[in-house]
C-alpha cells in the first residue's frame, strides 16, 4: 500500500491535479455532488465513489484539499476511536495519518485498552498529498475547483417525506447548473463565517481563503427554512521554530514503536527513529496580565457566541480559571517545516499583543510569529433537523456533515463525512438510507447525539459519551464495522473485507483454542509459576479465564501449550484485551439489545402527532411534533416524554403497520440480525 | 420517572424468547393496611429457585396452580418468616407467560416486610418497577387488544403512584441522604471520566484518583452501614395520606378536629390561623390514615404564612386523597352555577394536572367538603345537591357542618369507602415494598463500587464502569443521570484547555 503511494507521488503532483479540473468537466449530471474539500468533504466524496456513485467534489482551491487548517495532529482519546472506525469503513484519514505521522503515541496507555487513544503529530504537507493523491486516483470521482453559489431544489418526490428535493448546484461563475441526485454540504466554518483578530473582523471561513457561501447560506435559511445557530472557534499563532528556546521546555518523546491507525498497515511511513518530539511548557502570570490588559481590544472574546468549553482560547482559560499555570504544547508542523504549533494558545487579540503574550513564556521569550492567531464565528445548521443518515429531513437528497452540524475536530468531521457520503451514494443509487447504532460505534454515538439532542456548543467526542465504552474499543473497530461495511453498506473494498474476515476467523479459532485448554488452578500455578489466582484450588479454569488475570499474558499461556496456542501469536494483544473485556460486554449485551431494538422501530417522519388518534397529552404531542424523533429509541430519550406516551406510540405504530413504510434500513439489520429485529416487532401480538 | 422510563424501555421490545433470560421480579400485589392475607407475586426465570429456597422445597416443585401450605423461611438465615400458601405457575401458563410463583402470607406489615426483604436478597431477583408485571404479560401476548390499550393508562397510574411515593420520601431525611450519595457519586464519576478523557493533555492533578478512591470507599461504607442499620431513616410514613386543603377560613382545622374528635389543631375565626402542617394519625374504618391540615391557600405578605402556603401546596401534591374544604356560604346562590364555580375553585387548590391525568384521574383522589352547611337555607342546599349529582367531571361533594355535625355520617361513609379503595390498591405506596426496592438498588450499588476497587489499578475503563453502574442503581431511586450532566461537572471542576 505504502509503496504504491510512494510510486504515485513521484508524478508531478500539481499537473496531475490540474488535468482534472475546469474545462475538462464534461459531465453536467452526477449521482452525488460534495461541496467542500476538508475532512468531511474528502471522506464523503471518497465514500460515495467507493459505493459506486459518480461523484463530483467541488472545492474553492484544489491545493487546499486535505489541508489541516488548525492543529497538525490526528486522533487522541475518543477521537482515535473515531479514526479507527473511519478506517474500518475504508475511509481515508487513518491511512493518511499513517502516511503523514511524524510522532505517534497511544494516549491513556496505563488506563485500559478500551480508552486507549491512538494519536499522531502530522506533517501537513504529507497529509495533504496523501489525501489529494487518494482522491484523484479514486475511480468515479471528479474534482472541480469552484465556488457554489446556489443549491438547486424542486418539488419533492411525493412518495417520500420532505418538502423539497435537491437537484444540483449552480457555480458562481458558471451559468449551467450541475445536476445530481444528492448533494453533501461540508462547508465547515464558511457558512456566514467571519474572522476576528483584535478589533478587526472580516468575512471568511479561514485566513487566506476567499469568503464563500453567501448564496448557499441564503438557500439553507430562506428557501429551505432551516434553523441555524452560531458558534465560534479559534486557532493559535504559528511560531518560527528557530526563535524558540527549546532547552527551556520539557521534551515529550513519541512511542518507541509507532502504532499505525489503519487496520491495513503493519507499520507507519515514518520510521521509529525518524519521529520528531513535542515539547511541553507552561503559561506564567505575565500571560494572564497581557490577556487582562487586552480584553478591551479583543472583539472575539467580548462576543457571547458559544465557544467550546474544552479547547477554549487562552483568553477564556485565563479568565475562567485565573491564577493557574496552563499547559502549552509545542508541536512540530512537519519534517521540513520551520514552524511550531503552540497547542493551547489559541488567541484572537491584536497581533502585537499576541507577540507580547508569547514572550511572557520563558521558552518563547524571543519567539517570532509567522502567522497570528485568529477567531472564527460561523453558522451551523441545528442538527436535530437531520435524520440518522445525516439527510436534512425536509429536503430529499441533501446531506450535511462536519462543522456545519455543530461539531469540532477533524475526526468528528471525517466520521460524519464518511456516513453522509455513504447515504448520499445510496440515495443516488436508489438504495434505502442506513443508520449506525450507538451500541455499535462511536460514529453512531456521535450522529445519534447530534440528531437526537442537538448541540449548544461545538460538539467533540469523549469516551464518556459512549454507554458501551468497554465494547466500542479501538482494537476491535474492524470486527465491529468492516464486515457490515462490505456486506450491507457497500463502502468497503474486497481487499479490506477479506483481511478483516481472516482476522475475525483467526481470533475465533484462537479463542476456542484458549477455551480448550483447561486445568485446575493448582496445575496452572505449577505451569506458569507464581501467579496469584483468586479461585480455590479445585476450580477448573480454561485459558481464556486465565488470560483475564492482570499478570497473565498470552505469551505465557502459549509457552505452556505451544502446540495448541503458538499459531495465534500475531493476535496475542487482541486476545488479551478480548479476554479482559468479554465478561463485561456479555453483561451489557441485554441493554445493547434493548437499545438496538428501539432504534430499529422507526417513527414515520410524516406522522401527524397533533391529531394522532391515541391518548397522548397535548404537551407530549407538541414535543413529538417539534422534535419529530426518528425512532422510538430517540423518542424515549426526549425530555418530557412519559412512559405511558411511549407505550401509546408503540401500540399505534405497530397497529397501523406503518413500521416499514419509511423505515431507514439499519446498518445492524443484517440478514441474521434484521430477522431478529423484525421478530421483535411482529412477535408482539396486536390482533387477538 | 427516568427510572421508570428506563425500565419501560427494557420491557418494550424484548421478544418472547429474550424474556426468558430477563431478571426475576417480585411485588406485593395485594394492598397494605388491615388485611388478612397478603399476596406476593414473583415472575421470571428464577421463580422456581425462589420457591425452592423460600418454601423449603428440596424435591419436586408442587404441581402447577395448586396451593400448598409451607413454612416460609429466609433463604440466608433460615429464620421462619411465616406459614402460608405457595403456588407455582409454570410458563407460559401464567399471567405474565413466564415461570411465576405466589406467596399468600399473613397481612401484618412485619411479615410482609420480612418476606419482601428476603426476596430482594436473592441473586437475580429484584422488586418490580411500575407496571412491569402487566408489561411482561403484554410482551408474552397474554393481553387482549383492549387491555393493551389500557396499558398506557395503567402505567401512567402506577408511575403517578410511585412519583407521589417518591416525593414524600425525597422530602425527608432519607431523601436528603440519597440525594447526597447521588451527588457524591456523580462527582466521583465525573472525576474518573475527566482523568480518562483529559489527563493526557491537561493538568489534571494526580491526586484526583486518590480522592476518588477514598470517596468511593467512604460511600461504600456509608451505604453498607445504612443497609445494616434497620432503624435509621427507614421509618416511612405509613397509611393513606389524606390532606385537608382549601381557602383560608373555610373550616379546614374544624374538619380535622371533627374527624379526630379532639382539638389537635388550633381553631379560630381569624383567617390564616394555621400556618404550618398539622398532622395526625387516625383510624378510619380500620384503615391507617395520616391526616394533615394545611394553611389556607391565599396570597399573603406574611413570609411565615407564605411558607405555610408553599408547604400546603407541596403536601397536596403528595397526597393520596385531598379533602377540599369550601365555605358553602361562598357558593353562588344560583345552584346552576355551582358546578362551574367548584370546577374553577378546584383548579386553584389542586396542582395543575400532570400531562396525562385529566380531571377524571384527579377526581379519584379528591373529595369536596361543603362546610358550614348550617348557614345555607335548606331548600338551596337541596337544589345544589341536585345540580351536583347531575354534573359530571366533579369529585364527590358532601355538605357538612362541622359546627352542628349535620351531614357527618354521610361524609364519613364516603370517606371510609375512599380510604378502603386506596388501601386495597397496591399502588398507594406500600412502604414495605418501597423499602425493599431501595434496599435492592443500594445493595447493587455497593456491589458495583466493589468493582471499582477491583479494577482500579488494572483497567481504569472497567473501574469507571463500576462507578457508572453504581450511579445507575442509585439513579433508580433518585433519578437518572446522563452523560451531559457528568461533562458539566468535569468542565466546572477542571480547566480543560487543549
Amino acid at each position: 500500500m505504502l509503496a504504491q503511494k510512494l510510486h504515485l507521488l513521484r508524478h508531478n503532483f500539481l499537473s496531475f491535479v490540474s488535468s482534472r479540473t475546469g474545462s475538462d468537466l464534461t459531465r453536467r449530471q452526477y449521482d452525488v455532488i460534495v461541496v467542500g474539500g476538508g475532512h468531511a468533504g474528502t471522506e464523503a466524496a471518497a465514500a460515495a465513489a467507493r459505493l459506486g456513485a459518480e461523484t463530483l467534489l467541488i472545492t474553492q482551491k484544489i491545493t487546499t484539499i486535505g489541508a489541516l487548517s488548525c492543529n497538525p495532529s490526528l486522533g487522541g482519546v475518543g477521537k482515535g476511536q473515531l479514526v479507527r472506525e473511519v478506517d474500518a469503513l475504508d475511509g481515508l484519514c487513518g491511512r493518511a495519518g499513517d502516511w503523514a505521522g511524524v510522532h505517534f503515541s497511544i494516549l491513556n496507555r496505563s488506563k485500559g485498552p478500551a480508552v486507549w487513544g491512538p494519536r499522531a503529530q502530522l506533517d501537513r504537507e504529507r497529509y495533504r498529498q496523501f489525501i489529494q493523491s487518494e482522491l484523484l486516483s479514486t475511480p468515479r470521482l471528479t474534482v472541480l475547483e469552484g465556488s457554489v453559489d446556489e443549491l438547486l431544489v424542486s418539488q419533492p418526490n411525493p412518495e417520500e417525506p420532505g418538502h423539497h428535493r435537491v437537484t444540483g448546484i449552480r457555480l458562481v461563475d458558471g451559468s449551467h447548473p450541475i445536476l445530481s441526485s444528492s448533494v453533501v454540504l461540508t462547508t465547515g466554518t464558511f457558512l456566514s463565517g467571519s474572522l476576528f483578530m483584535g478589533q478587526t473582523t472580516s468575512p471568511g471561513g479561514r485566513i487566506g481563503d476567499v469568503p464563500s457561501c453567501a448564496g448557499l447560506s441564503y438557500t439553507l435559511k430562506e428557501t429551505l427554512g432551516l434553523r441555524v445557530g452560531r458558534l465560534r472557534t479559534g486557532t493559535p499563532p504559528r511560531i518560527v521554530k528557530e526563535s524558540v528556546d527549546l532547552s527551556l521546555a520539557q521534551l515529550q518523546a513519541p512511542d518507541k514503536q509507532p502504532t499505525p491507525f489503519s487496520f491495513l498497515n503493519t507499520h507507519t511511513r515514518c520510521k521509529p527513529e525518524e519521529q520528531l518530539p513535542c515539547y511541553l511548557t507552561h503559561t506564567t502570570p505575565g500571560v494572564e496580565t497581557v490577556v487582562r490588559e487586552s480584553v478591551h481590544l479583543n472583539c472575539h472574546i467580548q462576543q457571547d457566541t458559544k465557544g467550546p468549553r474544552y479547547c477554549p482560547s487562552i483568553e477564556s482559560r485565563v479568565l475562567r480559571f485565573p491564577g493557574r499555570r496552563h499547559q502549552v504544547w509545542l508541536e512540530p508542523e512537519g519534517l521540513t517545516s520551520d514552524l511550531l504549533y503552540p497547542q493551547g494558545l489559541s488567541m484572537t487579540m491584536p497581533p502585537d499583543l499576541q507577540l507580547r503574550l508569547l514572550r511572557e513564556i520563558p521558552a518563547l521569550h524571543r519567539a517570532e510569529i509567522r502567522t497570528p492567531g485568529y477567531g472564527v464565528q460561523y453558522d451551523f445548521v441545528c442538527p436535530t433537523q437531520l435524520t440518522p443518515s445525516l439527510q436534512v429531513k425536509s429536503t430529499q437528497g441533501l446531506f450535511l456533515a462536519g462543522q456545519i452540524n455543530g461539531t469540532t475536530g477533524y475526526e468528528e468531521a471525517a466520521a460524519q463525512g464518511l456516513w453522509a457520503g455513504v447515504n448520499a451514494g445510496r440515495t443516488a443509487l436508489s438504495l434505502p438510507p442506513m443508520a449506525l447504532s450507538r451500541t455499535q460505534s462511536y460514529i453512531g454515538v456521535l450522529i445519534d447525539d447530534l440528531v437526537g439532542r442537538g448541540v449548544t456548543e461545538p460538539y467533540r467526542m469523549f469516551t464518556s459519551r459512549a454507554e458501551f465504552r468497554t465494547y466500542l474499543r479501538p482494537d476491535n473497530a474492524d470486527l465491529r464495522l468492516t464486515p457490515r461495511g462490505f456486506e450491507e453498506v457497500g463502502c468497503v473494498t474486497l481487499r479490506r473485507y477479506e483481511k478483516a474476515v481472516s482476522v475475525r476467523d483467526g481470533l475465533q479459532e484462537a479463542l476456542m483454542a484458549l477455551q480448550s485448554v483447561a486445568l485446575s488452578s493448582t496445575r496452572w500455578r505449577e505451569k506458569l509459576g507464581n501467579i496469584s489466582l483468586s479461585e480455590n484450588k479445585s476450580t477448573t479454569l480454561n485459558g481464556l479465564d486465565l488470560l483475564q488475570y492482570k499478570d497473565v499474558s498470552f505469551e505465557m499461556l502459549a509457552s505452556a501449550f505451544p502446540e495448541c496456542l503458538s499459531p495465534y501469536f500475531e493476535y496475542s494483544q487482541r486476545l488479551k484485551i478480548e479476554a479482559v473485556y468479554r465478561p463485561h460486554c456479555e453483561k451489557q449485551s441485554r441493554e445493547m439489545e434493548r437499545i438496538r431494538r428501539e432504534e430499529s422501530l422507526s417513527l414515520p417522519s410524516d406522522m401527524d402527532y397533533l391529531s394522532l388518534p391515541v391518548s397522548l397529552s397535548q404537551e407530549v404531542r407538541e414535543i413529538l411534533d417539534r422534535v419529530r424523533p426518528n425512532t422510538l429509541g430517540a423518542a424515549t430519550r426526549l425530555p418530557g416524554m412519559t412512559p405511558a406516551g411511549i407505550v401509546q406510540l408503540l401500540n399505534y405504530v405497530l397497529r397501523t403497520g406503518q413500521r416499514n413504510r419509511h423505515t431507514e434500513h439499519r446498518n445492524q439489520s443484517s440478514q441474521k440480525e434484521g430477522g431478529k429485529g423484525q421478530l421483535c416487532a411482529s412477535n408482539i401480538p396486536i390482533s387477538q | 420517572e427516568g427510572d421508570v422510563l428506563c425500565c419501560m424501555r427494557r420491557g418494550l421490545c424484548i421478544p418472547t424468547r429474550a424474556v426468558c433470560d430477563a431478571e426475576t421480579i417480585f411485588a406485593l400485589s395485594s394492598g397494605h393496611g388491615r388485611c388478612g392475607v397478603a399476596v406476593v407475586r414473583v415472575s421470571g426465570p428464577a421463580s422456581s429457585m425462589v420457591l425452592r429456597n423460600m418454601a423449603g422445597l428440596t424435591q419436586a416443585l408442587p404441581s402447577p396452580r395448586t396451593a400448598l401450605l409451607r413454612r416460609i423461611t429466609d433463604p440466608q438465615s433460615k429464620e421462619l418468616l411465616d406459614r402460608g400458601l405457595v403456588l407455582w405457575f409454570q410458563g407460559p401458563h401464567s399471567f405474565t407467560g413466564e415461570d411465576s410463583a405466589e406467596f399468600h402470607i399473613h397481612g401484618g406489615p412485619a411479615v410482609i416486610t420480612a418476606v419482601l426483604q428476603a426476596l430482594g436478597s436473592l441473586e437475580g431477583v429484584r422488586p418490580a418497577e411500575a407496571g412491569e408485571f402487566t408489561r411482561r404479560a403484554f410482551h408474552a401476548g397474554k393481553l387482549g387488544l383492549t387491555e393493551v390499550e389500557g396499558l398506557g393508562d395503567l402505567i401512567h397510574a402506577e408511575t403517578e403512584a410511585q412519583r407521589r411515593q417518591a416525593l414524600r420520601q425525597m422530602d425527608g431525611e432519607l431523601g436528603r441522604l440519597y440525594q447526597d450519595w447521588g451527588y457524591r457519586l456523580k462527582r466521583c464519576l465525573a472525576h474518573v471520566e475527566a482523568f480518562i478523557d483529559f489527563s493526557e493533555d491537561e493538568l489534571i492533578e494526580d491526586g484526583v484518583l486518590n480522592q476518588v478512591d477514598s470517596s468511593v470507599r467512604q460511600l461504600e461504607a456509608e451505604i453498607e452501614r445504612h443497609l445494616k442499620d434497620e432503624r435509621r431513616g427507614e421509618r416511612l410514613r405509613s397509611g393513606v395520606q389524606v390532606v385537608i386543603a382549601g381557602a383560608t377560613n373555610a373550616g379546614k382545622s374544624s374538619l380535622l378536629n371533627t374527624l379526630c374528635q379532639r382539638p389537635a389543631a388550633i381553631v379560630s375565626p381569624i383567617a390564616g390561623t394555621t400556618r404550618d402542617i398539622v398532622e395526625t394519625s387516625l383510624d378510619i374504618g380500620g384503615f391507617p390514615v395520616l391526616l394533615s391540615d394545611t394553611a389556607g391557600l391565599r396570597d399573603s405578605s406574611d413570609s411565615v404564612e407564605r411558607e405555610g402556603v408553599r408547604r400546603a401546596r407541596q403536601r397536596v401534591e403528595q397526597a393520596d386523597l385531598t379533602l377540599v374544604v369550601v365555605d358553602s356560604t361562598q357558593l353562588p346562590p344560583d345552584p346552576q352555577l355551582v358546578p362551574a364555580f367548584l370546577q374553577e375553585h378546584l383548579s386553584t387548590v389542586l396542582p395543575s394536572p400532570s400531562p396525562e391525568a385529566g380531571m377524571e384521574a384527579a377526581s379519584d383522589r379528591v373529595l369536596l367538603v361543603l362546610n358550614k352547611s348550617d348557614l345555607v337555607p335548606e331548600e338551596q342546599r337541596e337544589r345544589t345537591e341536585g345540580e351536583l349529582r347531575e354534573s359530571t367531571g366533579l369529585p364527590p361533594a358532601c355538605f357538612l357542618s362541622c359546627y352542628t355535625s349535620t351531614g357527618l355520617e354521610d361524609f364519613l361513609t364516603v370517606l371510609q369507602s375512599r380510604v378502603k379503595t386506596l388501601c386495597g390498591d397496591p399502588l398507594s405506596g406500600a412502604p414495605s415494598l418501597t423499602q425493599a426496592r431501595h434496599r435492592a438498588h443500594l445493595q447493587q450499588s455497593v456491589q458495583a463500587l466493589i468493582q471499582y476497587h477491583q479494577y482500579r489499578d488494572q483497567d481504569l475503563a472497567l473501574a469507571a464502569e463500576g462507578v457508572r453502574l453504581a450511579l445507575t442503581h442509585l439513579g433508580r431511586i433518585t433519578g437518572r443521570v446522563g452523560a451531559e450532566e457528568i461533562l458539566d461537572i468535569i468542565f466546572r471542576d477542571f480547566c480543560i484547555g487543549k
